[in-house]
């Protein structure tokens, strides 16, 4: 609150030194990591108008283990702005892709206490068609603790205890193939966290070091509801 | 002088409810400083073996929701601070989500795999294992089972006691006896293992659940078991019932919730009694009695009235009646330091306020409370901010389907005092298997933020 109260204030030069402990070197930006085509299950290329509105599709990146949701807002629209995070310090989130600039993405894990999607269950979601939480269509909810984000506003924090807001994910959109990829994110130090938090899961999950490795040059999106078995509706 | 009546007359009340409390709940105090005069404190002069203090040093008692969260975020805030975690237990093992164990719904790991050593390396503290018998304000010397401690900040978080006065056992022998054989079950890791067994192997009959009255932990607690016992009995197929003896003339929190619960899942085996409280209880023949009333029972969970932990009483920090019935800390109510001392602070349950004694209330209190420390340690202030009440209640085990409450509160700066729940306070009380399985991540969330860095 307090930290926040603090950024607003500050001009972006005083940022760098005053959190320069949490700063990556590039924050205030997306890092950039090898870029990843997103594929459908089967292996071939994933088209934009393919991306459905009812639910998210998750896809890893930049790592095997980082959880992320691309987002179909229909016919809302993202807007970029200046953002605070709990461990990357201030970036601004980058401006929707697709014909309609219609889809986004973010890493799917709560700000919070840093919820995300497994193969056995999510809390959080999208839920485009609204729910208890949010009271409203097309946000993010977090059944854990009842945290909601708008993805079409940078995924900043509606209601609910999450401190920041999810962070993004970078996409190319190619117009010609109707093909996106994943080419960058803010969250460096946030994953390092992540992974410490969940080590012992993600090495069950994935194997020792295998989650921390870079995806390769594609990376598979699938709905939300077949990725995780139980996604509860809050 | 009426102040000083009310407050000796209140003392001799319930002194022998105190003593014993103390000893069977295996509070923070050890035998010898219950014969100690309550304002004194002597230090031992023997130093704790603990390295030399490398910043200001923030000593928090106590390794509950309040003291891990205010461990871990006041080193963050502040990471100048020096911090040492004084805590009697050698394992963790939580209170909260421990109904849901009774139903077999999680395993003893779920509550108790989370390791103090762990929490400490993780956040860049100390975690010490010793059990405070003492504290020297003057000198900023707490006196600990394992030696003296100096402190720049020193933070209490010692949670709470039972208060078995308040429904009418006084006597030790049977306080004694009831508190072994039909424990509360909101405190200690032992009377959670005890309810367990309790419930897996109840066979038939009546099993009495109790409500206190006053501002107990978990208000949804009681009746949140009542509902998973019941379902263990459903399940069972037994001829029994849950009877819930409520002292309150209405279900504390989540009325709705509950009574569809109630009425819709278990309308045979629940049978819940308003206006109920506890006037006595006879042990051996397992038999209690209430204002109009009396019953037996086959098996019971007698959770007594709650008051803040002995602790804050045998260190001479207890409010005054007039602003804490329960016996608890005379702490700033925005800033949570002792009354005229700005070195030493009560968080978590043995705060006086009115909120409700529950984990995510701790947590989130304590979040803010470390940025008071981080502030006053840099000779700043920063402004209040309300705790937030976010909370499950399983009411089905099959399925599991939970009903919820995210609560904040209001604070009046004409009263100084916390005056009710905040405009934007919330309940979700159509029971649903989402807030069901969410009652699981719930818990896991917060063993992350106390443990994890
Ligand atoms: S982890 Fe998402 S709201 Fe707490």
């Amino acid at each position: 609150m307090d930290r926040r109260g603090f950024v607003k204030l500050c001009t972006g030069t005083v940022l760098t030194t005053a959190f320069s402990q949490s700063l990556s070197s590039r924050a205030g930006q997306i890092e950039a990591f090898p870029p990843a085509k997103l594929v459908k299950a089967d292996g071939s290329p994933l088209k934009a108008s393919e991306v459905g509105l009812n639910e998210a599709m998750v896809f890893a990146y930049p790592f095997n283990g980082i959880p992320c949701y691309l987002i179909n807002l229909g016919n809302r629209t993202a807007h970029p702005q200046a953002m605070d995070s709990t461990d990357d310090g201030v970036f601004s989130n980058p401006e929707g892709v697709g014909k309609g600039n219609h889809l986004v993405a973010f890493i799917a894990i709560c700000s919070h206490q840093l919820s995300y999607p497994t193969p056995e269950i999510s809390y959080l979601r999208y839920a485009n068609e609204g729910s208890e939480l949010a009271g409203k269509p097309g946000r993010i909810v977090c059944c854990a603790h009842g945290s909601v984000y708008d993805p079409a506003e940078g995924a900043r924090v509606e209601s609910g205890p999450a401190p920041a807001p999810l962070l993004p994910v970078a996409l190319d959109y190619d117009a010609a193939t109707d093909g996106l990829t994943a080419t960058g994110v803010v969250g460096k130090a946030f994953i390092q966290r992540f992974f410490k938090n969940f080590k012992g899961d993600l090495i069950e999950r994935y194997g020792a070091g295998v989650y921390r490795q870079d995806v390769g040059e594609t990376t598979k999106a699938v709905p939300l509801s077949q990725y995780s078995a139980v996604v509860p509706a809050c | 002088m009426t102040d000083n009546f009310n407050r000796r007359n209140f003392l001799k009340m319930s002194g022998a409810v105190l003593a014993a409390s103390t000893a069977g709940a295996a509070m923070s105090v050890s035998g010898s400083a219950l014969a100690a005069d309550t304002s004194a404190a002597i230090a031992t002069g023997l130093k704790a073996a603990l390295p030399k203090a490398r910043g200001p040093r923030l000593v928090v008692v106590g390794g509950g929701t309040s003291g891990l969260t205010i461990a871990k975020y006041a080193k963050k805030e502040y990471p100048k601070f020096d911090v040492v975690l004084v805590e009697k237990r050698d394992m963790y093992s939580s209170c909260f989500s421990s109904n849901l164990w009774y139903a077999g719904l999680i395993n003893l790991e779920f509550l108790a795999n989370h390791s103090f050593l762990d929490g400490a390396t993780n956040n860049g503290y100390t975690y010490f294992n010793a059990t405070v018998t003492g504290l020297d304000r003057a000198s900023r010397t707490l006196v600990t089972s394992e030696g003296d401690i100096g402190y720049d900040f020193l933070v209490l978080a010692p949670g709470i006691s039972y208060d078995y006065d308040k429904i009418g056992v006084s006597d030790v022998d049977t306080m004694t006896a009831l508190r072994q054989k039909y424990p509360g079950g909101f405190i200690s890791p032992t009377e959670h293992v005890t309810i367990h067994r309790k419930v897996q192997e109840f066979e038939g009959g009546v099993f009495v659940q109790s409500v206190p009255g006053g501002n107990y932990r978990c208000l949804p607690g009681p009746y949140e078991r009542a509902c998973l016992i019941a379902s263990v009995i459903k399940k069972n197929k037994l001829k029994a019932k849950v009877l819930v003896l409520d002292a309150n003339p209405e279900i504390t929190i989540k009325a709705k919730g509950f009574h569809a619960a109630f009425n819709e899942l278990y309308k045979d085996i629940i049978e819940w009694k308003p206006n109920s409280a506890i006037t006595s209880v006879d042990v051996e023949k397992r038999a209690i009695k209430t204002e109009f009333d009396s019953y037996t029972f086959d098996d019971a969970a007698i959770y007594p009235n709650v008051r803040g932990s002995t602790l804050i009483e045998h260190l001479g920090l207890m409010a005054p009646a007039s602003k804490s019935t329960q016996k608890e800390a005379n702490i700033d109510t925005r800033f949570y330091n002792i009354v005229g001392d700005p070195h030493v602070y009560v968080t978590g349950d043995s705060r006086p306020h009115p909120y409700s004694k529950s984990a995510n209330t701790s947590n989130t209190e304590a979040h803010y409370v470390a940025k008071v420390l981080a502030a006053r340690a840099q000779g700043k202030e920063i402004a209040w901010v309300s705790p937030r009440t976010i909370c499950y209640s399983m009411v089905n085990a099959n399925p599991m389907e939970a009903i919820s409450v995210d609560a904040g509160y209001d604070y009046s700066a004409e009263k100084d005092a916390i005056t009710g729940f905040s405009k934007d306070t919330k309940t979700f009380e159509n029971r649903d298997t989402a807030k069901g399985q969410a009652t699981l991540e719930w818990a896991r969330g917060i063993y992350r933020d106390m443990f994890e860095a």
